[in-house]
């Protein structure tokens, strides 16, 4: 028998003997042949999979900070226990994240910085509100620690314009640099100038990257930087920044804002799909109950930051705050 | 004689216009000067124009339709499901598990075992192993899934691509008024920076795989229709003639003549469109796509340069792989010599063989859970992350007051001057100088163009933004030209520069321009010149290859001729080489325009504003989406502004 074998034939008849393998062994997958294998992984994976059943699928919605991975990780965990499937997603905050839970792929925000930013897709039914998580964000202006040594009352915002020339580089127009937050955080630093006749020129940074490099930079070399941050931030404890002081907070959306006062304290909202509270899933309900500190993401986020995986860090919170967890489980 | 005449008085054309260009620039200059500040369109950074408002009422209104709306229920949404369904198809055969299993239908060993098999019966054992081998090193990378979900996505996007673009390309390659019809359409795809795609397309498809692919899709479909119909247009004719005089239809000519001709070409094509789509991986996951994207976009957000470079280094080994494997299967065909049929019996059993070899391996990676999952305990990626990022801290700290030094030298020098001439001037002022400099350059059509266009861009409210991104990619371009001519000319002349530099030039293709970006932000801060660093390594390899290619090919009569009446090198490149490969510099300078452009948007991500800072602003705060839409426009009008004074430029010179 002569069969032509040249390169379109063989790929061809490679799909049929593929096809031939997948179907002799359908149903045959890895999780029944490798029950060979010793390992004992798998006998862990069936035994969740037999819990499973009491609880569903959810897809949490992965945010860049490491403050929000924390959340994130402690929540996939507790659910995993549960027997629950959790997703992480990583995905950009604020409209693309409110999208997706539209569009059914996201169902969990573990904390939304933005006071009211979702009320258009909220209004529409598919996102809910789900209330406060604990944490409480505070957003400010701040300098390297040396600069509050060297100059004291650089700290009051009434005297920044005394010290407007220190900040000035090639890149802010013959005024000082006034560093912005990233896109998609609260931000009101061109009112703030405005309304102090402040001496300063607003520079648009567009990553916590490129702010974290300032201040790295600012510290390390002992340069002048004025600069966006925000608490929780695990930043805070390997660099010593300084918090610059505005008359006490009198708004809390941005439009409100005259910019003669600071940021507000803002408590992080929690947010979920209609899905996700409608199921009346034991992950439901957690992420219903779930409450902490600040302190508490801190510690993690820290762990994070040093390296560890973050599923490993959370879990060592969980088990060290094992009533606080169960607490939550309703 | 006369072509000498005709020289001569093109050179007088030639001189009488530059000082035209001189006069006009100290002109703009001077009145810049007097008018500085006046009517400069400046609009603070939180507010909207009325334009922005307007489409930003456009964007609430499409978002509010996606459930109501019969455009997305009989359309996007489908559109956008059938899209869905098939990446995650294909993710389930290599990249995810298939639900209720822990691994897909197909493990490592299995993928393996089918790459090996398709490459080596396309072409020969040195490029199997070669695939193999850089397959594995992504595995070893740690990056096996994360690979797999990036070959997933980009196998979808050019299927669907080539299922659009071959018919599209062969179509525009038979008939003449399609491809006018289409032309606008894919110079424009040449032009549009890949960050300006993404938030028309999370309107209407969301974000996640789906927009992801189809995002590719539009990249990448443009190239296959180019291609594709200039591979049947260069055709030589009389076969094509012959046929029809023997009286086969339009059909089998088509079948049998133009399509087996254009065969090689198409090919080609297909080359490009990989290449094209995995150029595409990172942009896209900024909307979600899955894969390796991922992990270099996250180390951009929490500034973890290693952990970035380890998936850049996986993608370049993905794009090496399917580069090779795409084009061996162009060249193992070229032999003159009929193989024996011994040869030919030897083959057929190879390649029978590797068969086998695949098969057994699918069902090996089926039943075993070693074949199945990457082995947990090959993984390099910490170390090399580590490795990294030590390497990157000390060469940032040591070299930051060098680094800095230099980037004041170009912001005080050039970079602040310029900004202060086109952001600074009055509007009317910078659209009549731009209008007159393109009426030199490329005559009456593009300054009338340009002058239409600008005028939109004023009208979108966003000109002195636009301005800013103006004067980085005019800076970042001519410190790219400065470059890419100097090495360019080297390897240009000498064959082991080449050999030696040219693979850095390859690598330096396709490692995604965020990967560097966050080491450049080390070096620079959070700066406009890190944008403009970032846009000249991009565009120095595709800069420097063209001229070197000019310089190659400048005849060799002409160099040995000035060598004999004892030029010196120097004299041998600026009399000689440099004006002879005058048309490769001119193209090199209309590529590295828009390959700066490309980049420098995304410069926004690290301090530089600009419009790149208004597409993603516009992205993260609802309130500004109609900010970041327009600023979309504002690039891709200013790209077509650019290309177009430089293409006419170069092609009346």
């Amino acid at each position: 028998m002569k069969i032509k074998l040249n390169s379109r034939n063989a790929i061809a008849s490679l799909f049929i003997a593929l096809g031939l393998v997948l179907s002799a062994c359908s149903g045959a997958g890895v999780d029944e042949g490798a029950s060979t294998d010793t390992s004992g992984s798998t006998t862990e994976e069936t035994a969740t999979e037999a819990v499973a059943a009491e609880c569903g699928e959810w897809n949490i919605a992965m945010h860049a900070w490491v403050g929000y991975t924390a959340g994130a990780q402690v929540l996939t965990n507790v659910g995993e226990e549960l027997g629950c499937t959790i997703n992480q997603v990583k995905l950009d905050e604020a409209g693309v994240t409110y999208d997706a839970i539209e569009a059914g792929s996201i169902d969990v925000i573990v904390e939304d910085w933005g006071g009211g930013r979702w009320q258009e897709w909220a209004d529409r039914g598919q996102l809910v509100e789900v209330g406060e998580n604990g944490n409480v964000g505070l957003i400010g202006m701040f300098v390297p620690a040396w600069m509050a040594e060297e100059y004291p009352d650089i700290t009051d915002a009434a005297n920044l314009n005394k010290y407007a020339e220190l900040f000035e580089t090639s890149e802010s127009g013959g005024k000082g640099a006034w560093y912005e937050g990233p896109p998609g955080y609260t931000t009101i630093g061109e009112k703030m100038i405005a309304a102090g006749d402040l001496n300063f020129q607003v520079i648009s940074t567009g990553s916590e990257a490129a702010l974290v490099e300032l201040f790295t930079q600012a510290v390390e070399n002992k340069t002048a930087a004025l600069g966006y941050f925000y608490e929780p931030h695990n930043l805070f404890g390997a660099l010593d920044l300084v918090r610059i002081n505005w008359p006490e907070n009198d708004w809390s959306a941005p439009e409100e804002a005259d910019g003669s006062t600071d940021y507000p304290k803002s408590p992080l909202i929690k947010i979920a799909s209609k899905n996700l509270i409608d199921s009346g899933d034991p992950f439901a309900t957690v992420f219903q109950n779930w409450t902490w500190t600040n302190a508490d993401q801190n510690q993690i986020a820290a762990d994070i930051e040093a390296g560890t995986d973050p599923a490993v860090a959370a879990q060592k919170w969980i088990d060290a705050n094992r009533a606080t967890v169960d607490g939550w489980l309703g | 004689m006369s072509t000498a005449v005709v020289n001569k008085a093109t050179k007088i054309i030639q001189i009488r216009r530059l000082y035209l260009f001189l006069f006009v620039v100290i002109a703009w200059v001077s009145l810049a000067t007097i008018f500085r500040g006046r009517a400069t369109l400046a609009l603070p950074v939180s507010e909207n124009s009325p334009f922005n408002d307007r489409v930003g009422a456009v964007a609430a209104a499409i978002r509010a339709g996606r459930f109501e709306n019969p455009a997305f229920i009989y359309f996007f949404n489908p559109l956008r499901e059938i899209i869905d369904s098939a990446v995650q198809l294909v993710r389930t055969l290599i990249a995810i598990p298939v639900s209720g299993s822990i691994i897909p239908v197909v493990g490592w060993f299995g993928v393996i075992g089918i790459v090996a098999f398709i490459v080596y019966a396309s072409s020969n054992f040195k490029f199997t192993f070669l695939a193999v081998a850089l397959l594995l090193g992504t595995g070893v990378l740690g990056m096996w899934t994360s690979t797999m979900d990036t070959i997933a996505m980009t196998l979808t996007a050019v299927i669907f691509s080539l299922g659009i673009g071959l018919p599209l390309g062969i179509w525009a390659g038979l008939s003449d008024r399609v491809l006018t019809f289409l032309r606008p359409f894919l110079d424009l795809a040449q032009i549009v920076p890949t960050l300006v795609y993404l938030a028309p397309l999370a309107l209407f498809f969301l974000i996640g795989a789906a927009s992801a692919t189809i995002a590719t899709m539009i990249y990448s479909i443009p190239i296959v229709i180019r291609i594709t119909a200039l591979g049947i247009r260069g055709l030589n004719n009389s076969p094509v003639e012959a046929s029809i005089s023997m009286g086969s239809t339009k059909r089998q000519t088509l079948a049998k003549v133009q399509l087996p001709m254009a065969k090689q070409t198409i090919i080609l094509g297909v080359n490009q469109t990989v290449m094209a789509a995995l150029s595409f991986v990172v942009i896209a996951a900024l909307i979600g796509a899955p894969g390796l994207g991922g992990p270099i976009i996250n180390a951009l957000t929490v500034r973890n340069v290693g952990d970035g470079f380890v998936a850049g280094l996986a993608v370049v080994l993905v794009a090496i792989m399917l580069d090779r494997s795409t084009s061996a299967a162009v060249k193992t065909k070229k032999s003159f010599v009929p193989p024996s049929a011994d040869e030919i019996k030897r083959r057929r059993l190879n390649v029978a063989a590797m068969g086998g070899f695949a098969v057994l391996s699918i069902y090996l990676s089926r039943n075993f859970l070693w074949a199945a999952v990457w082995p947990e305990n090959i993984n390099t990626s910490k170390i090399v992350s580590n490795a990294t990022n030590t390497f990157v801290d000390y060469a940032t700290t040591t070299l930051y007051f060098l680094t800095i030094g230099f980037r004041e030298l170009i912001t005080i020098a050039i970079l602040n001057p310029l900004e202060t001439l086109l952001a600074q001037s009055p509007w009317f002022l910078t659209v009549a100088a731009i209008a007159i400099i393109a009426l030199i350059i490329g005559g009456r059509g593009v300054a009338i163009l340009s002058v239409i266009l600008l005028l939109a861009i004023v009208y979108t409210g966003l000109w002195r933004d636009t301005m800013l991104t103006l004067t980085q990619v005019i800076v970042a371009t001519l410190l790219t030209m400065i470059i890419g001519i100097t090495v360019g000319v080297w390897i240009g002349r000498s064959q082991k520069a080449d050999t030696a530099i040219r693979p850095f030039l390859d690598a330096g293709q396709t490692l995604p321009a965020f990967v560097y970006l966050i080491p450049m932000l080390g070096l620079f801060g959070p700066t406009r010149f890190t944008a403009i660093a970032t846009g000249i390594v991009y565009s120095i390899p595709v800069v420097t290859k063209l001229v070197a290619d000019g310089i190659k090919n400048v005849p060799k009569s002409m160099v040995e001729a000035a060598i004999a009446n004892g030029s010196t090198s120097w004299q041998v490149i600026t009399k000689v080489q440099l004006p002879a490969s005058k048309r490769s510099l001119l193209l090199a300078a209309n590529q590295g325009l828009i390959f700066v452009l490309a980049v420098v948007v995304i410069g926004g991500f690290v301090g530089a504003g600009g419009l790149g800072y208004l597409v993603l602003l516009g992205s993260s705060k609802p309130e500004m989406q109609g900010k970041g839409l327009s600023a979309g426009l504002a690039i891709l009008l200013l790209g077509i502004v650019i290309d177009r004074i430089a293409q006419t430029g170069a092609r009346r010179k």
